[in-house]
């Protein structure tokens, strides 16, 4: 298992973002669905390691991130990309690629290579050279992802990745996450359920800081079979089990 | 050629310096260099320009006017490359990274620093190219730029720190600001560092000297500074070990903002001994309280060592006992360089060989009006401004009898160097002459300058006249100035001594000249 969350639970003053989440995951894709402040983007920082739980214990590729050669050896083989993407204006797509090739600390003599590779899969090779200060929010998007993926991560956390992305790009997207999935564990934390219904092999629900349903994309639209509201059928299985949740 | 085709190089340089790559290339610090070298070149290299092109005088302009200026831009470079990750909302992103945030950090600090050190060299090289074409002995002096780098390297620190602590878009003109501050009110004025224009052209007493010393910017060094004898370097190392000290220390905190942030965050005694005590990450946070520790002590080490700084009797200069090497106090050895055009030779010292064709062409004009006369200096020599610890002032002395100058005391020299009219500072060093000559004999060392009284200014006035100069009383003569009754009476006594012929004032002065030195001949005796 890539993934393994064991009663976590984090709070912020009084409020708990995240309530005893126990979780096992494989390669594949999950895809973690859920409305504002459910507690995904907490879960994520947790499992980036940037945010350490309250309490409970979260393994990554076996290993216990608390450890600092622990915590380096997993930020190497971790791929995040954040909600809210920063950025540096003043560098081009390739340099912002190498620069987080750089800092997850890959082979030197592949930085080049990887760079080229990640920058081509999210279809950016005509902007390589161009400043990030001069892209449309889905290309900054899109760069975002390829600074996540450059080292060919074990474990893909991805926060909105297809936010501001035009539907063929989202196409793309989908197909690049499936690829992904197939060597590694991709989490994609997102408001768009066709996405999930799209790409992923399993998907959880998380409201109030709770998993209020895991299963496939098929077990969520069952869910919503004569409930729930939404004009797709795996958007009424998210209202019917959100529904269910808060009743 | 599209990303994809980049061919595997055979050999790569390693992460940190592709980093620092990145980092110098997209730093924000060339944006600003137009701006920077527009602000060097009208202060700084306009201010080193109108010094006589000494070495040590023109030096001094590193630490007085270049380390200001870049110290400003320094610091707001530094906050606003501290401030990147914050401001530009990237911290989370760079947190998943394995990537240490020291090092990280360190090499954000290192772009920005390795362009104000470079700017600051390039600076430093085109001040020091400019006196090499015009300077006629010595060379470059090193410890005004070791001390000016440390000044560049301590304000980036200062103000990376400050970024990262502060990260937002106003840390940078605020601690640029913040910067300005503590150079002109925390060094130079609340800590009462003065001039040495007064009264006496040695260092100012020691009441603030640690706070004093401790300052690279301060007044220039005397004219002659570095010439007679070595500066010694003492209180430049001083500067640059407390500079050092604090930017050794402020890079150690870097290494512990993580636990300070935790600590922070957390707050309480507790906190404060499980970021001590936590089991990880001990070496990066043994070696960042051991720079802490190292930077402060050095810096500590170096304000105690200010403390004890007093004036070198020998050369004038400040010296610091623990520091000093009594080879600093031995005379430079140079051989004068001297003209004997006509029948007057001038010797100055090859550091103002420059004006020797000047000095000489003015001083023969004069000495040719009182060659004969009893007294009348044979030749005229240069020496230290500064000689046993006291100021120097002209005079004549010795037999055959010598004018000895100073190149501090004889003449408004900086007249000309700061833009007044070049035909005045010559006659400047023929006033000098006069003054040593009319008030007799002296010992050249001394505190207070010739003064002539009423007589002797009307003679000095017909002598000046002669020699084809302005009077003294009607140029900047450095005397007193007198009341209108009396400027009357010694302008008419002038226009007397005037009409008679050289040879009829030759004989006069011969035979009163003991009178007039004596103070004991009246305008109305001159005929």
């Amino acid at each position: 298992m890539n993934v393994t969350l064991t009663d976590i639970h984090r709070s912020f003053g009084k409020n708990k973002a995240v309530d005893g989440v126990s979780l096992q995951l494989g390669t594949g894709v999950f895809g973690l669905l859920g409305p504002n402040g459910a507690g995904k983007t907490s879960m994520l920082r947790m499992l980036a390691t940037v945010l350490p739980p309250s309490s409970g214990e979260i393994a990554l590729f076996g290993r216990d991130p608390r450890g600092t050669a622990a915590r380096r050896e997993i930020r190497r083989r971790l791929g995040y990309l954040p909600q809210s993407l920063g950025y540096y204006p003043s560098f081009t797509v390739v340099e912002f690629v190498e620069y987080f090739a750089l800092l997850k600390e890959m082979p030197s003599a592949a930085v080049p290579k990887a760079v080229a590779a990640a920058v081509e899969r999210v279809d950016l090779g005509a902007k390589a050279k161009a400043k990030l200060r001069t892209l449309s929010g889905g290309m900054l998007r899109r760069v975002g992802i390829a600074q996540a993926i450059v080292n060919d991560p074990g474990l893909l956390l991805l926060d909105e990745p297809t936010a501001g992305l035009d539907p063929e790009q989202r196409v793309h997207f989908r197909s690049l996450m499936r690829s992904l999935g197939e060597s590694g564990t991709v989490i994609v934390s997102t408001h768009l359920v066709e996405d999930v219904g799209a790409a992923c092999s399993e998907v959880a629900l998380m409201s109030g800081g709770k998993i209020v349903f895991r299963g496939t994309a098929q077990d969520l639209t069952a869910r919503g079979e004569g409930h729930g509201v939404g004009d797709a059928p795996l958007e009424r299985g998210y209202s019917a089990v959100l529904a269910e949740a808060r009743s | 050629m599209t990303v994809m085709s980049v061919p595997r190089p055979a050999w790569a340089p390693p992460r940190s310096a592709r980093a620092l790559r990145l980092e110098f290339k997209r730093n924000a610090v060339p944006y600003v260099l137009p701006l920077l070298a527009a602000v060097f070149y009208f202060d700084t290299l306009r201010t080193a320009d109108g010094f006589p092109p000494v070495w040590t005088l023109r030096a001094s302009a590193i630490t007085n006017h270049m380390l200001f200026e870049f110290s400003v831009f320094a610091a707001g470079l530094g906050a606003w490359a501290g401030s990147r990750e914050g401001r530009r909302k990237t911290v989370d992103l760079v947190a998943a990274t394995p990537r240490a945030p020291w090092a990280r950090r360190s090499i954000a600090l290192a772009g920005a620093l390795c362009w104000m050190l470079l700017a600051f060299l390039a600076g430093v090289a085109v001040l020091y190219i400019q006196t090499a074409l015009q300077a006629t002995w010595g060379g470059p002096p090193l410890w005004p730029v070791f001390a000016g780098a440390a000044g560049v390297t301590v304000v980036t620190v200062l103000g990376f720190t400050a970024g990262v602590l502060f990260p937002g878009r106003f840390t940078a003109p605020l601690v640029a600001i913040g910067v300005v501050l503590l150079n002109q009110v925390g060094f130079r004025e609340a800590l009462n560092v003065t001039g040495t224009g007064g009264a006496s052209i040695l260092p100012s007493p020691p009441t603030s000297a640690t706070y004093a010393l401790l300052s690279p910017a301060n007044s220039p060094p005397l004219l002659d500074g570095g010439v007679y004898y070595h500066l010694a370097p003492d209180v430049s190392i001083v500067q640059v070990m407390f500079m050092g000290g604090i930017a050794v220390a402020l890079f150690g905190v870097l290494g512990l903002m993580p636990g300070l942030r935790e600590l922070g965050s957390a707050g309480g005694l507790r906190s404060l001994r499980a970021v001590f005590t936590r089991g990880d990450g001990w070496l990066s946070r043994a070696v960042a309280v051991l720079l802490v520790g190292c930077g402060v002590a050095a810096s500590g080490t170096a304000f105690a060592l200010a403390g004890t700084g007093q004036v070198d009797t020998v050369t004038g200069g400040w010296e610091i006992p623990a520091l000093h090497s009594a080879a600093s106090d031995q005379p430079v050895p140079a051989a004068p360089d001297c003209t004997f055009s006509s029948g007057f030779q001038v010797c100055v010292h090859p550091a103002f060989g420059f004006y020797l064709h000047n000095v000489a062409t003015a001083l023969d004009l004069v000495a040719a009006q009182i060659a004969g006369l009893p007294g009348a200096p044979v030749r005229a020599q240069e020496v230290a401004s500064v000689s046993g610890g006291q100021d120097v002032q002209s005079g004549i002395s010795g037999n055959p009898p010598v004018f000895e100058f100073t190149a501090e005391r004889v003449g408004t020299l900086f007249g000309e160097f700061y833009g007044y009219d070049p035909v005045v500072w010559p006659e400047e060093f023929q006033q000098g002459l006069l003054e040593a000559f009319l008030t007799g004999p002296s010992q050249y060392a001394g505190s207070a300058p010739n003064l002539l009284d009423p007589a002797q200014l009307a003679v000095a006035d017909v002598l000046l006249t002669a020699a084809g100069s302005q009077p003294m009383h009607a140029s900047n003569s450095g005397q007193p100035a007198l009341k209108s009754g009396l400027a009357t009476e010694i302008f008419a006594a002038a226009q007397r001594f005037a009409r008679l012929s050289a040879s009829a004032r030759h004989a006069w002065l011969a035979t009163h000249l003991t009178a007039l030195r004596a103070g004991q001949i009246t305008l109305a005796q001159i005929p």
